[in-house]
């Protein structure tokens, strides 16, 4: 017994080390723009390092929430129209995407899993296939289909560029789901006489409910976190996503570092949401797209 | 599969094909639309001259890819993702492989953990690449403050000054955010491992180094293989940490960052698309190699 806890009391130190370790790794960062976000501008720039902010500001908050602001004996002026725009661009093309992709991938997985139809296998294959191939490979033609169809800068046009990208993870992802329901519920409603869509919304849908989360959170953050497609397709504030926003901040004339780690922490609020409150969801839908 | 169709027969059979083709037409339009028909023009434009610049689209064969191999820029940045490449594969899968092994042996709390070390992967990479941009500063920066108060730093260094000291640091943002996936594919491989192996093996008196590289290496290689690729794919990519850490600069350049600048400044349209499509080659053929790899030795043990 007593040698037995003596042998156990290295591993355990060691796992307790290495989970500090992951925790400082994983976490570190997002404490580092935390606290920055809060200290003011004098502390930023001086030589002692601070791990905690010696005098606590909003004014980073104030100047994106803010009419204008002093920092520094100077009113700034708020960044908050600019702000608010991108932030509900961010918003509206994110829930779009993602309420598009699911509700196309839930119908057409099932398609794919319980259905036959001509083609069924080939068609696929064929979209799983371009999980493969980055959106960047696409994308120059695709901003010159854009331009003809006038589809530049609209919400439509990012939205529908996001579904092509994140479709087929979601339809992978709902085809592991269905794959794993048993089919004798659907046939007992079946021999109850119910449709083959009403049979699919009211009691298959239901019970795919997890996996139908776990591709609406891929969805979101894929489409949350995407750069260089507003990049390119989003060149004005009527589209235009935080992603593309908050690193214009550098080129004012200063980089202003306050502020740009107060708007990324306002941009990874979503994120972090979902993280604690769905993880569940979420790693049980990167485990099954991972797969195979 | 087939066994479960035979038991009921629904009347509506006739119908299930017309159901099921008008469930994937969303599909086939989106994707039609928006993938298969950008690439192939993508390939098809690749042989033509297409500036929007300029005047005509003169067909212009293979000058496109004859002229990526002279183009010395091209040259570099194959060079930068090759880097960017190797290390993040190789710091992916050993910090993966790390955090899944101590994640499958942490029983209380796993989920929460599980969950930090889940949060870089969802957040976007540009403000990732932002908050770490802070971090290396060069004047106020909390690496250098943390290296010279640790001693191991006299005076603070201007990081991106040195062209693989750059490349590391944005490669180690990258990974910050893409070691998560890893972990969480081995984490699950390693979960699929039976419990008796292990008990077998230390029957055998196999220590804990020799069972891993006995019983779980052999079993999570399906596992390394796909975690493998991905991190290739993702890192042949790399994009959006090179654009706000490097901008345009030759030192940091990605192929990504270069097809950008062809298309989108320097607006040589169907020279970009021809460089897009080596780098999707590129990148595929690599990630076969791995997942080919690891078919055959499976198959022979």
């Amino acid at each position: 017994m007593g040698t037995r806890a003596r042998n156990s009391l290295l591993p355990t130190f060691g796992k307790a080390l290495a989970v500090v370790l992951l925790l400082v790794w994983s976490l570190g960062p997002i404490y580092w723009a935390l606290a920055t976000s809060f200290t003011t501008p004098a502390d930023l720039v001086s030589k002692v390092p601070h791990f905690f902010p010696p005098e606590v500001t909003t004014e980073h908050y104030a100047r994106l929430f803010g009419g204008s602001s002093v920092s520094q004996g100077n009113t700034v002026q708020s960044v908050w129209p600019e702000f608010s725009a991108a932030l509900l661009n961010s918003l509206l093309t994110s829930l779009a995407a993602t309420i598009l992709t699911v509700a196309v991938a839930a119908f057409g997985a099932y398609a794919f899993v319980r259905l036959r139809f001509p083609g069924r296998d080939i068609l696929f294959i064929l979209v799983v296939a371009t999980m493969a191939i980055p959106a960047y490979t696409v994308m120059i033609p695709l901003y010159r289909l854009m331009i003809s169809l006038g589809m530049i800068d609209t919400y439509v046009g990012i939205t529908l560029i996001y579904v092509s990208a994140f479709l087929p993870l979601a339809l992978w992802l709902m085809r592991t789901v269905y794959q794993t329901l048993p089919i004798s519920l659907e046939e007992a409603a079946w021999l109850d006489g119910a449709g083959r869509i009403y049979t699919l919304v009211r009691i298959v849908l239901p019970l795919a409910a997890p996996g139908l989360i776990a591709a609406a959170i891929l969805t979101f953050l894929n489409a949350w976190g995407q750069f260089i497609v507003p990049l390119v397709f989003s060149p004005t504030l009527a589209t235009k996503p935080l992603t593309v926003l908050i690193p214009e901040f550098v080129t004012r004339n200063y980089v202003d570092y306050g502020l740009m780690n107060a708007a990324g922490i306002l941009a990874i609020i979503p994120p972090v949401l979902l993280v604690i409150f769905l993880n569940r969801y979420l790693v049980s839908g990167l485990m099954a797209g991972a797969q195979k | 599969m087939a066994q479960t169709r035979s038991v009921v027969r629904p009347a509506f059979i006739r119908g299930e094909a017309l159901l099921g083709l008008a469930f994937v037409l969303p599909i086939v339009v989106i994707m039609g639309s928006l993938v298969f028909l950008p690439l192939v023009t993508t390939v098809l434009d690749s042989f033509y001259r297409i500036d929007p610049m300029r005047a005509g689209q003169p067909f212009i064969g293979v000058k496109n890819y004859v002229d990526l191999a002279g183009d010395q820029n091209v040259r570099i940045s194959w060079g930068n993702t090759l880097a960017y490449v190797v290390m993040a594969v190789v710091l992916e899968t050993l910090g993966g492989l790390g955090a899944a092994l101590l994640l499958n042996k942490v029983q209380r709390g796993r989920q929460w953990l599980l969950a930090a070390m889940v949060v870089p992967w969802c957040l976007p990479p540009v403000v990732n690449a932002i908050v770490w941009l802070w971090i290396y500063n060069p004047s106020y920066g909390l690496l250098n403050n943390v290296l010279m108060s640790l001693g191991l730093l006299d005076a603070p260094k201007v990081w991106f000054n040195d062209r693989g000291t750059g490349l590391f640091l944005i490669t180690l943002v990258h990974v910050w955010r893409m070691m998560p996936l890893t972990g969480i594919i081995l984490l699950a491989a390693l979960q699929s491992v039976p419990r008796e192996l292990y008990e077998a093996a230390k029957l055998d008196g196999a220590g804990s180094v020799k069972a891993f590289r006995l019983v779980t290496l052999p079993l999570i290689s399906g596992g390394l293989a796909i975690a493998m690729s991905q991190s290739t794919v993702f890192a042949f990519n790399l994009f959006d940490e090179a654009w706000i850490m490097g901008g345009s600069s030759l030192d940091s350049r990605s192929i990504i960052v270069q097809v950008y600048l062809s298309a989108f400044q320097n607006l040589r349209f169907s020279y970009g698309m021809a460089l897009s499509l080596l780098a999707m080659l590129a990148s595929l053929i690599v990630s076969m190699i791995y997942v080919l790899r690891v078919y055959r030795e499976t198959r022979m043990d």
